[in-house]
């Protein structure tokens, strides 16, 4: 991952790409996209920030099959059902609203 | 199957089924709970902004440069603490020692300029039950997810802290840097999805 050279280097491209989707993400913001495009955009941005930072600075991508298995379902798959879920309530308020 | 066996087997338990040591496992642990504390609350306000219908333009309200440059600082406090980390690993504790309290520095930077952030905000007329930009949960939302996240930070500085005096007493672990780093890493991570769905979306 980083030679005994330059042992930091690679954290470094990492820290670049970092800013350089940072950037993008403040971009797209910025660019007058439908909004749903922009949302799913900016996920998309978040996503791969999130999983650089997870698997590289956090060392994840080198663990033990079954941390990497019980992190990831732990934190994404989690985190994806506790939104769906209730995010069918928030639409169903807003209709009522729109509606009366 | 015989006890060796399933000690070796990746879904058979044994002695260490994750292959870390124990301190590394409970903050993988505390990370992913700690992680879904902020997801029920990133998730709520998701749900209850879906629900309000209207919401302030965040670019009206906060400076995006401002908050780009917050972000700037935290993502460079990372870079720092993964090299601290690399550092601690090849047996350099002296570097290590330094990478972290560079990371110090970003993280009190960070906190500085969100104080004056949150001072500002206020100042505009922004507070826990009204604000001049509309919907009063809007402001609510401010204080709580980046108030939790701030506290977050300050735990974070006040860990690393422990870990650099110890360093300079001599007490030094490269397993305490890695742990201490882990945590500093999560606090990043929050922050991505934070600026991501409450700054940009």
């Amino acid at each position: 991952m980083s030679s005994d050279a330059h042992p930091y280097r690679f954290y470094g491209i990492i820290w670049v790409v970092l800013l350089a989707v940072t950037l993008l993400m403040i971009a797209i913001e910025g660019a007058s996209l439908p909004a749903a495009l922009a949302v799913l955009l900016l996920l998309f941005g978040s996503a791969l920030k999130a999983t650089l930072i997870i698997f590289y600075y956090m060392h994840l991508k080198t663990e033990h099959q079954a941390l990497i298995v019980t992190v990831l379902v732990g934190l994404f798959v989690t985190s994806i059902l506790m939104f769906v879920l209730p995010a069918y309530d928030g639409f169903h308020i807003l209709a009522s609203a729109i509606g009366s | 199957m015989s006890q060796t066996a399933i000690a070796q087997a990746d879904w058979g338990g044994g002695a260490s089924p994750f292959g870390v040591a124990w301190q590394k496992m409970m903050m993988w642990f505390f990370i992913v709970t700690d992680a879904l504390l902020f997801a029920g609350l990133l998730v709520s306000y998701g749900v209850v902004r879906i629900a309000t219908g209207s919401w302030p333009i965040q670019s009206e309200v906060f400076s995006l440069t401002y908050i780009a440059t917050m972000t700037f600082v935290l993502i460079s406090s990372s870079l720092t603490m993964a090299c601290a980390v690399k550092a601690a690993e090849l047996g350099r504790p002296v570097r290590a020692a330094q990478f972290v309290w560079a990371t110090i520095l970003g993280g009190f930077g960070f906190l500085g300029m969100q104080a004056y952030e949150w001072a500002h905000f206020i100042g505009e007329g922004g507070g826990l039950l009204s604000n001049p930009w509309g919907s009063p949960v809007f402001s609510q939302f401010f204080f709580v997810i980046t108030g939790f996240h701030g506290f977050h930070v300050l735990t974070g500085v006040t860990v690393l802290l422990i870990v650099a005096i110890r360093a300079l007493r001599g007490n030094y672990s490269a397993a305490g840097v890695e742990n201490a780093g882990l945590y500093w890493h999560f606090v990043d991570l929050v922050w991505v999805f934070v600026f991501a769905l409450f700054y940009l979306v």
